[in-house]
């Protein structure tokens, strides 16, 4: 299946907001993404860094991690959801462990095949991204 | 006082031998003419007898209910269990009962007409003691209380008694009767339960427990140990006559009525975890064991109160941990997955097994240096340590470390971690640490000015000539942007001819630890 966007349907690429503390996943989440034919709008590795580049704004969907260096991301999800901006939460926490604000969110679990990052994100934009979801 | 007694008979003198035979005979006589009277009055045959006195002729009239009620009297001393002895108004032992002979052994017949004294001598603990004995006998005509009797035989026996000053039929007194108990026994039995009484008092005071009784009619409590004051904040005096759901341990009066009513049944009630507030409103995890016991016929519920709150907080605690391990765990792995495709992506097919085994190995050193920190942090010289653990021979030589002592968070050790390795991995294979001669200076400062910083270098020098790499491998990916975001810092990386270079900066409070308070 090709996980490329599909710019006759999507006009541009889709723009993503990572918010990792790890840096070897933010680099590799950077990595594959880029690979689909995604655009990264900004990494964002704490709390405060992440809710500054929400307020900014500037992407379509956002990855979050729900831990940010001992700190819960749950303020960031809040912000998205204020905003109607999709996310998908990307944690090695069970969904059970999860702060309210993930309530009800997209959620999978680390570590998690790059291909299925890649389609849960696209199922979240609006038109899927401009592809079939599978 | 009283000469010591002694066996009866006393020692004869050879001396008065004969005149003491002669008044035995005499005594004789007069003992067996006296049971003769005593056999004849407790048999009914006598009516009355006529005592010759001082004072005149006395009648003592047995006819009729007073001789029945005498002859009763006297089966009655007989057969109590009690000593009983009479003395006339010398002291002479006028009588006494078969309990008495067992007690100080010595027949009826050696007691009679001797002195008391000859039998047992009596010890007051105080000189006071005896007088107020013979002011209450004067006054009242009875005493009772308990003394020891130091017996012929040597024997000091603890006695409980009654004395009671025995009089004429003009009201004159006669003599005297004592009643006198073995106490012995009754001592030893009351220091024991004394003993026993103040052990459990000891465990009941000292107790980290809570513990109540209950009376089970009034459901009030009857006795707090000290530890409910300090479980609750009520003084002992505000416990005691409260029912349980007054003092927060159960909800309302029916669920003290309910408690009551199941012990009737299983005689024991548990709650394994009940929720209370104290009297200054703070929350208490209790477990409450209750039992239905019998004390000397009468029912009592015991209340055993443990604080849980400490065993709930480490549970809770443990859970959390194992939330975290498992949090962490995941993280690790998804890292190992980054970690292996890239260096799939980046490395020779031939090398993969070898060069993901190191990185693993990397992290796993990493790992190591965390748990055994308890997650607080690693010592960066420590660090250091681990990642060049293969090149341990060369330290202090060819591999110098220069640094203060710094904490690093555990996201920082890991991102620093891994770029050490992928500096040693390259200094080994294309470096300072390749031949015999380079060597690598490895240094870390903690800075003050213009603000709270923290910077790391690796310098190599004296070794083969330095070209920086045709493309980019993942080893340059691991020590420039993922070392510095997870520094949230810069790194900078010099290819120059000398050896490479590689310098690490970012702001102190993103990498090390706060010692107050930033644990992780």
């Amino acid at each position: 299946m090709n996980l490329a966007v599909d710019f006759d349907a999507f006009p541009r690429r889709p723009r993503i907001l990572i918010v990792e503390d790890e840096a070897m996943l933010a680099f590799a989440l950077e990595e594959f993404l880029t690979d689909a034919e995604f655009e990264i709008s900004g990494v964002a590795g704490r709390l405060e860094n992440a809710l500054a580049m929400i307020e900014i704004g500037g992407f379509d969907a956002a990855i979050l991690d729900a831990n940010l260096a001992g700190v819960s991301a749950g303020p960031a999800a809040a912000a998205l959801r204020t905003r109607g901006l999709p996310f998908l939460v990307l944690s090695g926490y069970m969904a059970s462990q999860h702060h309210v604000d993930f309530v009800g969110a997209v959620c999978l679990q680390k570590p998690c095949p790059s291909d299925h990052v890649v389609r849960t994100l696209l199922s979240l934009l609006p038109g899927g991204g401009g592809r079939t979801v599978s | 006082m009283a000469k010591r007694p002694s066996d009866p008979p006393p020692p004869v003198n050879p001396l008065a031998r004969s005149t003491l035979l002669a008044e035995n005979a005499g005594l004789r006589t007069r003992l067996e003419e006296a049971e003769d009277t005593l056999r004849a009055i407790r048999s009914g045959e006598v009516d009355a007898f006529v005592v010759e006195s001082a004072a005149g002729l006395q009648v003592y009239n047995l006819q009729g209910q007073d001789a029945d009620a005498n002859r009763i009297r006297g089966e009655m001393l007989a057969q109590v269990s009690d000593a009983v002895i009479a003395v006339d108004d010398q002291t002479h032992i006028t009588y006494v009962n078969a309990a008495a002979e067992r007690l100080y052994a010595a027949t009826a017949s050696q007691c009679l007409g001797r002195a008391v004294s000859d039998i047992y001598q009596a010890l007051w603990p105080t000189p006071q003691d005896q007088a107020a004995e013979t002011a209450a006998l004067a006054e009242r005509g009875e005493w009772r209380g308990e003394r020891v009797h130091l017996t012929h035989d040597g024997r000091e026996l603890s006695v409980e008694l009654g004395v009671t000053v025995l009089r004429d039929s003009c009201g004159r007194p006669a003599g005297r009767l004592a009643v006198i108990r073995d106490v012995a026994e009754r001592k030893r039995h009351e220091n024991r339960v004394l003993v026993s009484e103040i052990r459990y008092r000891r465990l009941f005071e000292a107790a980290n427990d809570g513990v109540l009784i209950i009376d089970p009619q009034t459901r009030k409590i009857i006795e707090a140990n000290p530890f409910m004051t300090r479980l609750l904040g009520y003084t002992h005096g505000q416990l005691i006559g409260k029912e349980l759901y007054q003092i927060g341990l159960l909800k309302d009066e029916a669920a003290s009525q309910e408690m009551v009513r199941m012990l009737q049944w299983t005689s024991q009630v548990r709650y394994d975890d009940l929720p209370l507030k104290t009297r200054d409103g703070r929350h208490q995890d209790v477990e409450v064991v209750a039992n239905l016991y019998d004390e000397n016929d009468r029912p009592v519920i015991q209340c055993n109160i443990r604080d849980i709150t400490g065993r709930k907080r480490s549970e809770a605690h443990v859970g959390m941990l194992m939330a975290e391990v498992n949090h962490r765990a995941k993280n690790l792995l998804a890292v190992v997955q980054v970690v292996a495709s890239q260096t799939v992506k980046h490395g020779d097919p031939a090398t993969f097994a070898a060069r993901f085994s190191e990185r693993i190995g990397s992290l796993a050193a990493g790992q190591d240096l965390l748990v055994n920190n308890q997650w607080k942090g690693v010592e960066v010289s420590e660090l250091v340590e681990a990642q060049l653990a293969h090149f341990k021979d060369l330290f202090g030589t060819r591999v110098l470390l220069l640094g203060p002592p710094a904490q690093l968070t555990a996201g920082a050790a890991q991102g620093i971690g891994m770029a050490l390795h992928e500096l040693a991995t390259n200094a080994a294979k294309y470096g300072a640490l390749s031949d015999g001669a380079g060597r690598v200076h490895i240094t870390w400062q903690v800075t003050a000015d213009p603000e709270p910083g923290f910077a790391m270098s690796w310098l190599e020098e004296a070794g083969p000539r330095v070209a920086a790499p045709g493309r980019a491998g993942f080893g340059q990916v691991v020590i420039g942007r993922i070392a510095e975001a997870s520094v949230q810092g810069r790194a900078e990386v010099n290819y120059e001819e000398t050896g490479l270079s590689w310098r690490l900066s970012t702001s102190s409070s993103n990498v090390l630890i706060d010692t107050e308070n930033r644990s992780l």
